[in-house]
């Protein structure tokens, strides 16, 4: 019993390390300005994990093999076993926590420098709306429960009263130029939402009653999907949108294309 | 205190004890079991074993209580901080209404409670006398007075809780809903809160009061009016702690 | 004491002198009895049920996830809003009702006045009325399967607004209510049971049972019980806020503004986001009360059967208040892409990296109980060492979604699932599952069978992995949590395969479970007779006097003289020593 509780153990433990050497499904290529750093830190993170899920099954497995020393009394702890691994414990895990936090810090909103790209990202069971702000770079009133007409092609119910919303461009897909911070302005109009872009290591709750401001910044062309990650009813599996990187001219195109309505 | 005490007596030795062979000098009366009646095994069911359950049983029901509380006073600060994103000015702007309290109603509410927690610490006081006496078997005449106490913090308490009701009553004709602000809400989500405790120890002073119909033991009466009033003194305090949220964090 | 230490007579030592077996816990007089080992066995069957119902419903949504046209039997084809429903009642059935229950109030009402040496728990009455309101609560919840719009579709968090407007969805109506009508009893039932579990560790504790005598079951649920008083009253009121925002009009968690499939909602003033501090205030702490018993009895079983006294006991007991402690700290890790400041993320984020200390204190100390002991490969410790191995697998995710940058790809994905299935689904099973075998002599008087127990380990063990280690996969690759179909998303639609395999060991897993219940159910009928203490261990619950234990005057008042781990003591005749034992 005891050479098969070893075994199954130490097999338990290379099928999860074959597992993730082999990895079928990982992450897609990263396509934002972050991800790079991101996924190194990921790199970081699976590995020394992985090594301490690793280590820590062999310990466990060499403890149970170990015979017992005939006679004498078993030991009841000693202190300076606990110290040793605790400070080597706390050492690894703040050590990680730590290595973390400037990823964290930049992926804060930060101080608006004009530049970049505003979206508004407006969730609604199940569908995703992109507002972009137009030629006068300010995004027109809205009061959904008074304008709302999906129908008649006002989705968010911009104010029609509102000169600052005639030029407001709202699409369902996110058009955005490589290379550009976007600035997202997230919203939601019924229950809350997650607007969640693999590619772009990006993840951020749509809240209603709150506008959210996040950015990320694309690096590569192409399209991207992007998928609802906060359970938002019974098309929560289908909210699906893309976001489409273009270059700077055929985002230029875009705009002067849907411009006017 | 038994922990304070073991601790004493253990860790002499340095090492991380408990777990293994005897090294724990053997001393009787040691552990929670026996504090209240060393010794004498039989008497698990005294007096002394039981009053001292209820407390413990007592002060871990104000635990919760009070963890209720402290998370609805966060609820109302967090929502009195915090304003709602104005749609048409882009901005955020706060819609908690400042809502006028009917203070003369309020105090004079107060001032019942707070008669009602004297009161009961009376009967609690008169209630240990005379078993004191029992205990050296002479009850004096003048010792049946705990039930007129009992009675009149009944009275009150349930006079605190009408005064309460005509409260909500004033608001609601001056038109303060529960939902028509969240000022509104949380106000009447705090007071009737502390009703409904307030509530639950009547039931329990009823239930010490109606002893001689029950056919109660005068013991457990008593240990009832015990643990009833430090609920009771506690939610007296906490009311006063109610009020000075509402009055000065009215926003 | 007279009746104490005396050596047993085999006769007498039949289990059926213990009056709560004599007369069979069936009988209508018995059936609402305060006697506490009755009351732990009545909490053992309905989490019994329980995990019966969630692990069918787990079956259900594994099958509609990789055939979503497979027609179910007596269900039919299932739609979306059932997975959802599905999911969200096999969450809070396998939470509340199996993990808060057994491990706790079901072992523990039975075992904790035993090991302490008292006859019963300090309030019988409201232990009892604890267990019935578990039970009502339980028809409520199962009855929110048979209203119009079915079970909840929420998820067991109930987000609001979509768990506060009935009009966002099936099962937003009186399913909702029914479940939060169950919640509230729950909390209840929890508060009062955890309310008697506390002062009877504090005043019912045996002469010579000192607080470092007591066994670290012991130690494990009086924490818990301090947890679930300060966290479960918080939930209640949460609960309760709810209620009025769907009734009474009030706007605690709704916004204004809201504009749900066409229609305008008239509340405003709300907060979605104060739903979630006051859920994962509760909730980070739930997730210890479900797993700190089961860290109790692993650490006690590991001592029993590798004959050694549990390694750094004092380092324990501080890991497991430490845990308790910092439990109340860390709910935001729950929130760092919701909406909450960012900057809070770097103080949660920390806190959640401490906690994971004591634990990892916790998992050393075990593998040190084990190490050179003079092990016995009976079954509980089978399982006892499949917790550690899970625990260990399970809790090293937990530092790396503990990191907001990490976090703010894996939240919501089936890392998190992976994550948390393992630590807390898993391990606490294999608790659960390690205790029942050791226990269940001392709880039916019979033996459970060894075979069948082995065979169901090995079944569960890499059931366990082979379901929840490929999901971090699934995670890593983005795939979202709470997808009622893999076809909405083509990402996502790409990782049916994987999904296939995880359904394929789940099927095989849930199986082998009919082992373990033929096993319980025929051991209790047909097993062997159990001796007074078979696997030889030291704490009071298995001294004969024990058995005959019922409420009353001079009854059984064991003085205790050693402590709870003593095994292998040199120059001692036997290879342990009962806590009872009379002073060397
Ligand atoms: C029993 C329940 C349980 C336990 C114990 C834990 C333990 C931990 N959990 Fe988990 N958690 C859950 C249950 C639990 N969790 C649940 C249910 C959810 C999801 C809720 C939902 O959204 O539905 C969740 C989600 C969750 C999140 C949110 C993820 C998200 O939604 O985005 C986070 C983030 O920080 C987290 C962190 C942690 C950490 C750091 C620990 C730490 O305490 C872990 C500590 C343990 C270890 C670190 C391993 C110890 C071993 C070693 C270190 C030794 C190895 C080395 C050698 C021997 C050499 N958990
Ligand atoms: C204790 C907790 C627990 C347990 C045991 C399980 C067990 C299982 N769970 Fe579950 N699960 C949750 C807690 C648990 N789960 C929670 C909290 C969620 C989140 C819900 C939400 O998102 O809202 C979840 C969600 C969840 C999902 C995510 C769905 C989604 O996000 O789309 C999936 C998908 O595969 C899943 C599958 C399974 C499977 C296959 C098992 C299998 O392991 C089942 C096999 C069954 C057993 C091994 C138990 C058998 C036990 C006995 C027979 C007796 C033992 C008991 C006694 C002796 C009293 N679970
Ligand atoms: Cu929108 Cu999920
Ligand atoms: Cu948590």
């Amino acid at each position: 019993m005891s050479v098969a509780l070893r075994l199954a153990l130490l097999l338990v433990v290379l099928g999860c390390v074959y597992l993730f050497l082999a990895h079928p499904y990982w992450f897609p290529a990263g396509a934002s300005s972050l991800s790079g750093l991101i996924d190194h830190q990921f790199r970081i993170a699976l590995w020394v994990f992985g090594a301490l899920f690793v280590v820590g099954h062999l310990i466990l497995v060499w403890a149970l093999s170990k015979k017992p020393h005939a006679g004498g009394m078993a030991s009841q702890g000693s202190w300076q076993l606990e110290v040793t691994w605790t400070v080597a414990v706390t050492i690894i895990f703040f050590w990680f926590n730590i290595s973390g936090d400037h990823l964290w810090s930049s992926m804060m909103p930060p101080a608006k420098h004009g530049t970049e790209i505003d979206v508004e990202v407006t969730g609604a069971q199940f569908q995703w709306y992109f507002r972009y702000p137009g030629a006068d770079g300010a995004f027109g009133k809205t009061d959904a429960q008074k304008f709302a007409r999906p129908d008649e092609g006002n989705p968010l119910g911009i104010d029609p009263s509102d000169p600052a919303g005639r030029d407001d461009i709202v699409s369902t897909a996110m058009i955005v130029p490589v290379g550009h911070a976007v600035q997202l302005h997230l919203r939601a109009q019924d229950v809350v939402h997650s607007l969640f872009i693999p590619a772009m290591r990006f993840k951020q709750d749509t809240v209603p009653g709150m506008e959210i401001i996040s950015h990320f910044t694309p690096t590569k062309i192409g399209a991207y999907e992007i998928a609802c990650a906060e359970l938002c009813g019974l098309g929560h599996y289908r909210m699906r949108a893309v976001v489409r990187v273009v270059s700077e001219a055929e985002f230029a195109a875009w705009l002067k294309q849907h411009g006017s309505f | 205190m038994p922990i304070i005490s073991d601790r004493v007596e253990i860790e002499r030795k340095p090492k991380l004890g408990g777990g293994g062979p005897g090294k724990i000098p053997h001393r009787r009366g040691f552990g929670g079991g026996d504090d209240g009646d060393r010794g004498r095994p039989e008497d698990f069911r005294s007096r002394n074993q039981r009053m001292r359950r209820y407390r413990i049983g007592m002060a871990l029901c104000l635990v919760s209580v009070t963890a209720v509380f402290v998370a609805l006073t966060f609820l109302y600060v967090f929502r009195l901080g915090k304003g709602r994103y104005d749609e048409d000015a882009h901005r955020w702007v706060t819609d908690w209404i400042t809502l006028k309290l009917p203070y003369l109603l309020l105090w004079t509410n107060s001032l019942v409670l707070l008669l009602s927690s004297a009161t009961l610490e009376l009967a609690r006081r008169t209630m240990e006398k005379k078993e004191e006496f029992a205990a050296m078997g002479i009850v004096p005449p003048r010792m049946r007075r705990d039930l007129p106490w009992l009675g009149i913090t009944l009275l009150l308490g349930f006079g605190f809780l009408a005064g309460q009701v005509v409260v909500w009553n004033t608001l609601r004709h001056q038109g303060v809903y529960l939902v028509s602000n969240p000022s509104r809400s949380y106000f009447y989500l705090l007071t009737g809160t502390h009703a409904v405790h307030l509530a639950g120890g009547l039931l329990a002073l009823l239930y010490a009061a109606g002893g001689r119909f029950l056919a109660l033991r005068f013991e457990s009466q008593r240990i009832a009016v015990e643990v009833t009033s430090w609920y009771w003194h506690y939610l007296a305090f906490l009311w006063f702690g109610i009020f000075a949220l509402v009055h000065f964090a009215r926003g | 004491m007279p009746m104490l230490n005396q050596t047993p007579d085999p006769k007498a030592i039949r289990n059926d002198s213990d009056p709560s077996l004599r007369s069979g816990f069936q009988k209508a007089r018995n059936l609402f009895s305060t006697d506490h080992k009755i009351i732990g066995r009545q909490y053992f069957f309905l989490s019994l049920a329980a995990v019966l119902v969630g692990a069918w419903l787990s079956l259900l949504m594994r099958i509609h996830l990789v055939w979503p046209k497979a027609i179910i039997l007596f269900l039919g084809e299932i739609k979306p809003e059932n997975y959802l429903a599905q999911l969200t009642m096999h969450g809070t059935l396998m939470v509340f009702f199996v993990l808060s229950t057994v491990p706790q109030a079901g072992f523990g009402t039975f075992f904790l006045p035993l090991q302490l040496g008292a006859r019963n728990m300090a309030f019988p009455r409201l232990a009892a009325v604890g267990f019935w309101t578990a039970l009502t609560s339980f028809l409520v919840l199962m009855a929110a399967f048979f209203v119009p719009g079915g079970a909840p579709g929420a998820g067991w968090t109930q987000y609001p607004p979509l768990s506060a407007l009935a009009s966002a969805g099936p099962g937003q109506g009186l399913g909702t209510d029914l479940w939060l009508v169950s919640i509230g009893l729950f909390c209840l039932s929890s508060l009062m049971s955890a309310a008697g579990f506390v002062a009877t560790t504090v005043s019912h504790r045996a002469p010579g049972m000192t607080w470092m005598r007591m066994p670290l079951t012991c130690w494990s649920w009086f924490v818990t019980s301090i947890l679930i008083l300060l966290a479960f009253g918080i939930l209640l009121a949460a609960v309760v806020l709810l209620m009025l925002d769907r009734h009474a009009g009030t706007s605690f968690f709704l916004p204004g503004g809201l504009l749900i499939s066409g229609r305008a909602i008239a509340h405003s003033g709300g907060s979605p986001l104060l739903w979630q501090h006051l859920f994962w205030f509760f909730g980070h702490p739930e997730v210890y009360i479900a797993v700190l018993p089961a860290m109790g009895v692993t650490s006690h079983l590991l001592s029993v059967f590798a004959r050694k006294p549990v390694f750094g006991y004092k380092a324990m007991v501080g890991a497991t208040l430490a845990i308790g402690a910092l439990g109340f700290m860390v709910w935001g890790h729950h929130m760092f892409v919701s909406g909450m400041n960012p900057y809070a993320g770097f103080a949660f984020s920390t806190l959640t990296t401490a906690i994971a200390v004591p634990s990892a204190i916790k998992t050393f100390n075990w593998v040190a109980t084990l190490y050179g002991g003079r092990i016995r490969y009976a079954t509980p410790l089978l399982f006892s060492a499949g917790f550690v191995s899970l625990f260990i697998t399970g809790g090293l995710t937990g530092p790396i979604l503990a990191q907001p940058a990490l976090d703010t790809y894996l939240h919501d994905t089936y890392f998190v699932v992976a994550h948390f299935h393992l630590i807390m689904a898993m391990a606490g099973l294999f608790a659960i599952f390690s205790a029942t075998h050791f226990w269940f002599p001392r709880m039916f008087g019979r033996m459970m069978n060894e075979r069948l127990g082995r065979l169901h380990f090995w079944i569960t063990l890499f059931g366990a992995y082979a379901i929840f280690v490929p999901m971090h996969l699934l995670g890593i690759a983005g795939h979202p949590r709470r997808y009622s179909d893999l076809s909405g998303v083509q990402y996502v639609a790409a990782m049916a395969p994987l999904q296939k395999f995880i359904t394929l060991a789940a099927i095989v897993t849930i199986a082998g479970q009919l082992i373990f219940l033929a096993n319980l159910f025929w051991s209790m009928r047909r097993g062997p007779a159990a001796e007074t203490n078979p696997w030889e261990c030291g704490t009071l619950e298995w001294t004969p006097a024990s058995y005959a234990t019922k409420e009353g005057p001079g009854e059984w008042r064991p003085q205790v003289n050693h402590g709870p781990y003593e095994y292998n003591v040199p120059g001692a005749e036997n290879d342990f020593i009962m806590q009872d034992a009379p002073a060397s």
